[in-house]
């Protein structure tokens, strides 16, 4: 099944998408104006193997230096080149997991991915990528350009706990690569500092109902609504909900929307800062307006 | 008669010249019966008279088809016996060959298709690291013909076992048989003392494939039916081409031990046309072809078998039931969980109608089910055509 899909606009096709799936490989798929917009694979990057399978893709799509960024399910993060699949470095995730000597990558995968767009000040740093296992083991990590094949290309890098228990099943990070949020199952939605590696921010579950029956939170997919403003949030939930939450203001969600009958595995916002576009689990697709929560 | 004197009066009152009168009225008459030749029975009003120029049309029409046909075998004989080549063999238009191919058909050459092969839920037991242990169980009301369809149905798949439902919800039941090391689960659903509904769910990380059950006919209505050994049958699995139809297929073939036992002559169709999957099973036999003075011999009881110039293998069959047809309507991901699953295929209804030309699970020659199968295809290839004919 494929995992995750990053949209890449520049460049002469109208649309050009790389995607990845169960078997570790990337592929990139194009659609043309002039066969009246077939999308089709044009590229396929890799050999299958099922231990190297993709579990989250991260893209750093910039003028200088584009990089993409994989998370393998052996625990390894590989930057590619965007533009040919050119493996540029490989680091292990859990080279950092000094402390719990009894856990493997298999146990405990990656869970997120993100690879930092903004460019490093120091021009020797391949990239940045901010990864979350699912226990809840967040780490930030440089990869540099020289020695990149070994693990000691790792530049300075910064680990914490996003929580304790559940499962993290996604995180995003805001526009201006400042704030990083978290969700899973049993995990409520938080906002961290990415820099003071602190949290500022946690949702609070919404009131019961009339029979006092409250729902353990189960959140699948969650975004940042504004380029400009970072304490805009929307969350997804299991139980088929899109929740906006506003972290200057309160801990339970402003906007609460239901939708169909299936849980929600994808949301996306759209650039105009207040319209998000959701994905269930049966395939079913949606956009929102999240000012008045009308699809 | 009065009346119809009076209105034939106006009629021949209109034209003009008393000289001419009688010379208009022939002319009038003749094209008037000229016409109703050309005209469409259909426009006729009187059923008598439409049903007779009507019977006369197909008529007419079959009497020019026959001989267009005998036009046809008789340029065939010529060709023949002046030793030329026969006229080319007009194809008829079918559903089937003029289906739009798929563009999820599986290709032969396909590494990635094999790669995914090894990597998927059914690799442990279809490369027999695993033997295939099936657990039966029905829903929670249960009456009617699915006892009886439940007997039968552990009969025809080997090492299953069937047990009671109870108040368990599926989810713990699936606990239960990962506990017990079985590696798939059937649920057999009824409603209104019919079974209706069959759940594989394939352990212990799915995936869970919800098909509609119709068409049920058990051992005993079938005419002379046959009791099933209780040899390991063998698989017949035709046009499951496309990929969901190839992960429909491994899922199927993973219910069965994958080593047959070829002594029992014992074998499960599984045929796909159309995105339904008849199920038949047969008991088979090959024999010799004999002639006239062997079939008297035959009745003597005489066992000497003569040589003849003129040998040819037939395959007979005998059905053992049981015979029904399912419909795939889901295919989840993970094990069963209708509220938080997530799905790989569901079957929508604008599948059927916008693209009557498509279906989802395509259908191409038998050159392609060599992929399928889990035995040589020189075996099954012979065993194709039998089946077939008695399916379609």
């Amino acid at each position: 099944m494929p995992r995750t899909s990053v949209v890449e606009s520049p460049g002469c096709p109208p649309l050009r998408a790389l995607t990845t799936d169960i078997l570790g490989l990337i592929k990139v798929v194009e659609a043309r104006t002039k066969p009246a917009g077939v999308a089709k694979v044009v590229e396929t990057w890799g050999a299958p193997d099922a231990p190297r399978a993709v579990l989250a893709a991260s893209l750093a799509d910039r003028a200088v230096d584009p990089v993409l960024a994989v998370a393998r399910k052996n625990g390894v993060v590989e930057l590619l080149n965007p533009l040919n699949g050119e493996t540029l470095a490989g680091v292990n995730a859990a080279a950092g997991r000094a402390a719990p000597a009894d856990s493997s990558a298999e146990e405990d995968p990656l869970a997120t991915l993100h690879l930092f767009r903004r460019h490093a000040l120091d021009s020797s740093m391949l990239g940045t990528f901010l990864a979350c296992t699912e226990k809840g083991k967040a780490y930030v990590k440089s990869v540099a350009k020289e020695n990149a094949s070994s693990d000691m290309a790792v530049g300075p890098s910064s680990s914490w706990d996003v929580s304790n228990s559940g499962t993290v099943q996604f995180s995003s990070v805001d526009a201006g690569e400042s704030y990083a949020m978290f969700g899973g199952k049993g995990i409520e939605v938080n906002l961290w500092d990415i820099t003071s590696c602190s949290k500022i921010w946690s949702a609070k579950s919404p009131r019961g109902n009339s029979l006092q029956i409250f729902t353990a939170p189960w959140f699948t997919a969650g975004t940042f609504l504004c380029k400009d403003d970072h304490r805009k949030i929307v969350a997804c939930t299991n139980n088929h909900q899109v929740r906006l939450y506003d972290t200057a203001s309160q801990r339970r969600p402003v906007i609460s929307v239901d939708f169909r009958e299936s849980p929600i595995k994808a949301v996306a916002e759209d650039p105009n800062g207040h319209a998000v576009y959701i994905g269930t689990g049966r395939g079913d697709l949606a956009s929102f307006d999240m000012r008045t929560g009308i699809i | 008669m009065a009346k119809e004197r009076k209105r034939r009066q106006p009629a021949d009152a209109p034209p003009p010249g008393d000289d001419d009168e009688g010379r208009d009225h022939r002319r009038e008459k003749k094209p008037r019966k000229e016409r109703p030749d050309p005209v469409l029975p259909s426009q006729i009003k009187n059923k008598d008279k439409r049903k007779e120029v009507h019977a006369k049309l197909k008529r007419e029409k079959k009497a020019q088809k026959r001989k267009l046909a005998r036009e046809r075998g008789q340029a065939a004989q010529r060709a023949v016996e002046l030793g030329e080549q026969p006229p080319e063999k007009l194809v008829p238009r079918t559903i089937e060959n003029t289906r739009e191919p798929d563009e999820t058909v599986c290709r032969p050459d396909d590494q990635e298709l094999f790669a995914g092969n090894d990597a998927d839920e059914f690799n442990a037991v279809l490369k027999q690291q695993t033997t295939p242990k099936v657990l039966i169980t029905t829903c929670r009301f249960n009456s009617g013909r699915g006892p009886a369809f439940i007997e039968e149905l552990m009969q025809v798949i080997p090492n299953s076992c069937y047990v009671k439902r109870g108040t368990y919800e599926l989810k713990k039941i699936v606990e239960y048989a990962n506990n017990r090391d079985f590696t798939s689960l059937v649920v057999v659903h009824t409603n209104r003392r019919e079974p209706d509904a069959l759940l594989i769910i394939n352990l212990p990380a799915g995936p869970t494939a919800h098909f509609k059950l119709s068409k049920l006919i058990l051992r005993k209505d079938i005419k002379n039916h046959g009791n099933p050994t209780s040899h390991k049958p063998e698989l017949v699995l035709n046009n499951f081409t496309t990929r969901l139809g190839h992960r429909v297929g491994r899922m199927i073939q993973s219910l069965f031990p994958q080593e047959p036992n070829f002594r029992g002559r014992r074998v499960v169709t599984f045929h796909n046309q159309r995105d339904y999957i008849f199920f038949r099973h047969h008991r088979y036999i090959f024999e010799m072809k004999e002639n006239k003075i062997a079939s008297k011999d035959k009745k003597a009881k005489t066992s000497e078998s003569k040589s003849q110039p003129e040998k040819q293998v037939i395959c007979r069959l005998q059905e053992c039931g049981p015979r029904f047809t399912l419909k795939l309507l889901t295919l989840q991901h993970g094990t069963f969980d209708t509220k938080n699953g997530e799905y790989e295929w569901v079957h929508k209804m604008y599948h059927q109608i916008c693209c009557h030309t498509k279906v989802v699970i395509i259908q191409l020659p038998w050159d392609y089910t060599s992929l399928f199968l889990p035995f040589s295809p020189s075996k099954n290839l012979s065993l194709l055509a039998p089946c077939s004919s008695r399916l379609l």
